[in-house]
């Protein structure tokens, strides 16, 4: 069964192999399958400088066996949007926040692409983002993303107009943080109740924001 | 219209995604479609989705604004079978102009004569977007007229405009939809409510001064609206969401 990890720098000890494997099928899957050349290493890996200390990954795992991930890192630091594609927030201009993170590397691996999975991943970050107190993420997605993730109940705000990049439509968005969002990605894909996992020890990740537990 | 000097796409997008937001019916959408698109040049739109073998292409449509004379033609003649559109529509992600999509003019006659048919009612040129939905549904926005402002420049913001348009439309009928299925009438409730009281359908009839055959056929509706397998279950189901009260 499929479930959903939630790996951060307090837990990551119990993931090493598991966010290896993770890092060679991203660079399957944005190297080798979509061409994304600036991003290709010798060691097929794919890890940049937004691969920190601070980034956390929501990784689908069934078995052992990764079939997905994405990866947050908080606006109040170096992140995509402000540094490399300013230019796709023109209209509206980048937000940033201790409760605006950014999500990228968004994937599913090819012989899960039928839906349900993706209706997982995208339960998965509304449910973290309602947990830790994230009220918005911003990102760059494909265009023809935008109905689909309209249908699984976010509610995008488009931060400037579609750009072609890497001969992929693409805009910069803001999703907001929202449980309806939520409840409606769990109804699409037939789940009932959390899909996150949380293994080993756990740090809050904004710490202004005081936890239940 | 011919682009002004003051005409800022990027503005026109986002004025119409943000006022989207207050709309509150397909019609109201549907002008404000015409208004905005207007300005890049478009007289005619249509919202829908793409039928399988086994739908009616009619069927499919969430709202148009469509040349009459060419909906009952395309319906007639079965042309989203061959229509090359609706092809590349299914096979891309990308949004396209209409002359993009390919066919053969040799081996394809049909796709030929509905491209050609398609101008007579002022569909020279347009813009398809398409929709992929994440479980398998297709559908697309699809944007005609004849003298087009149709740049590299102008087919982002169109792109927004048509991706918000059908979202905010499919929204609105959804929750129509929902609604007129699902929520109960005041019969309905009251044969429930009987009901739940221990009275037969025959004395439910009496009660109401309404034949029994009827009083059965609100309790099915009320069943099938609460998704409720019987007559008990409805009561059951109805009572738990305060439809009736015990």
């Amino acid at each position: 069964m499929t479930q959903i990890h939630v790996v951060t720098s307090a837990n990551r000890h119990l993931y090493e192999d598991t966010l290896d494997s993770y890092h060679r099928i991203r660079h399957d899957v944005f190297v080798t399958e979509r061409g994304w050349r600036a991003v290709a290493r010798a060691d097929g890996r794919d890890i940049d400088s937004y691969d920190r200390g601070d980034t956390v990954y929501l990784i689908a795992i069934d078995g052992d066996r990764v079939v997905g991930g994405q990866r947050l890192t908080p606006t109040t630091a170096s992140h995509m949007l402000g540094d490399i594609f300013p230019d796709l927030a023109a209209v509206k201009g980048v937000p940033t926040g201790p409760s605006v993170w950014e999500a990228s590397r968004y994937f599913v691996v090819r012989e899960r692409r039928s839906g349900r999975t993706d209706c997982m991943m995208l339960a998965a970050v509304q449910e973290f983002g309602l947990d830790e107190g994230i009220t918005h993420y911003s990102a760059v997605i494909e265009t023809w993303w935008l109905p689909r993730l309209q249908e699984a109940g976010f509610v995008v705000r488009p931060l400037g107009l579609p750009t072609l990049i890497e001969n992929q439509w693409a805009l910069a968005a803001e999703v907001e943080v929202r449980e309806s969002s939520r409840d409606r990605a769990r109804a699409l894909g037939g789940i009932t109740g959390s899909v996150l996992v949380r293994r080993g020890p756990q740090i809050p990740l904004i710490p202004q924001v005081e936890h239940a537990t | 219209m011919i682009e002004s000097a003051g005409f800022d796409h990027a503005q026109e997008a986002f004025d119409f995604v943000e006022l989207l937001d207050k709309l509150s019916s397909p019609d109201e959408i549907m002008n404000q479609m015409e208004k905005s698109l207007g300005r890049f040049g478009f007289e005619n739109f249509i919202l829908t989705g793409l039928p399988n073998p086994h739908q009616k292409a009619e069927q499919m449509v969430l709202a148009r604004k469509w040349p009459q004379g060419w909906f009952e033609i395309y319906i007639k003649e079965n042309y989203v079978a061959v229509d090359p559109v609706v092809r590349l529509c299914r096979n891309s992600v990308n949004p396209f102009d209409w002359g993009e999509a390919p066919f053969n003019r040799d081996t394809e006659p049909r796709a030929l004569e509905v491209m050609n048919r398609a101008s007579d009612f002022r569909m020279a040129n347009g813009f398809c977007i398409p929709i992929h939905g994440l479980t398998g549904y297709e559908a697309c926005v699809s944007l005609g007229g004849v003298n087009l402002d149709l740049s590299p420049r102008t087919k982002p913001a169109l792109h927004l405009m048509g991706m918000y348009a059908f979202e905010h439309i499919r929204q609105l009928m959804t929750q129509k939809n929902e609604s007129r299925f699902d929520r109960l009438t005041a019969r309905e409730r009251e044969v429930l409510t009987w009901t739940a009281v221990g009275k037969t359908s025959a004395e439910v009839a009496e009660i109401m001064n309404l034949s029994k055959r009827t009083v059965d056929e609100y309790s099915v509706r009320a069943a099938r609206k609460l998704r409720a397998q019987n007559k008990t279950h409805a009561v059951v189901k109805a009572l738990q969401q305060r439809l009736i009260s015990p």
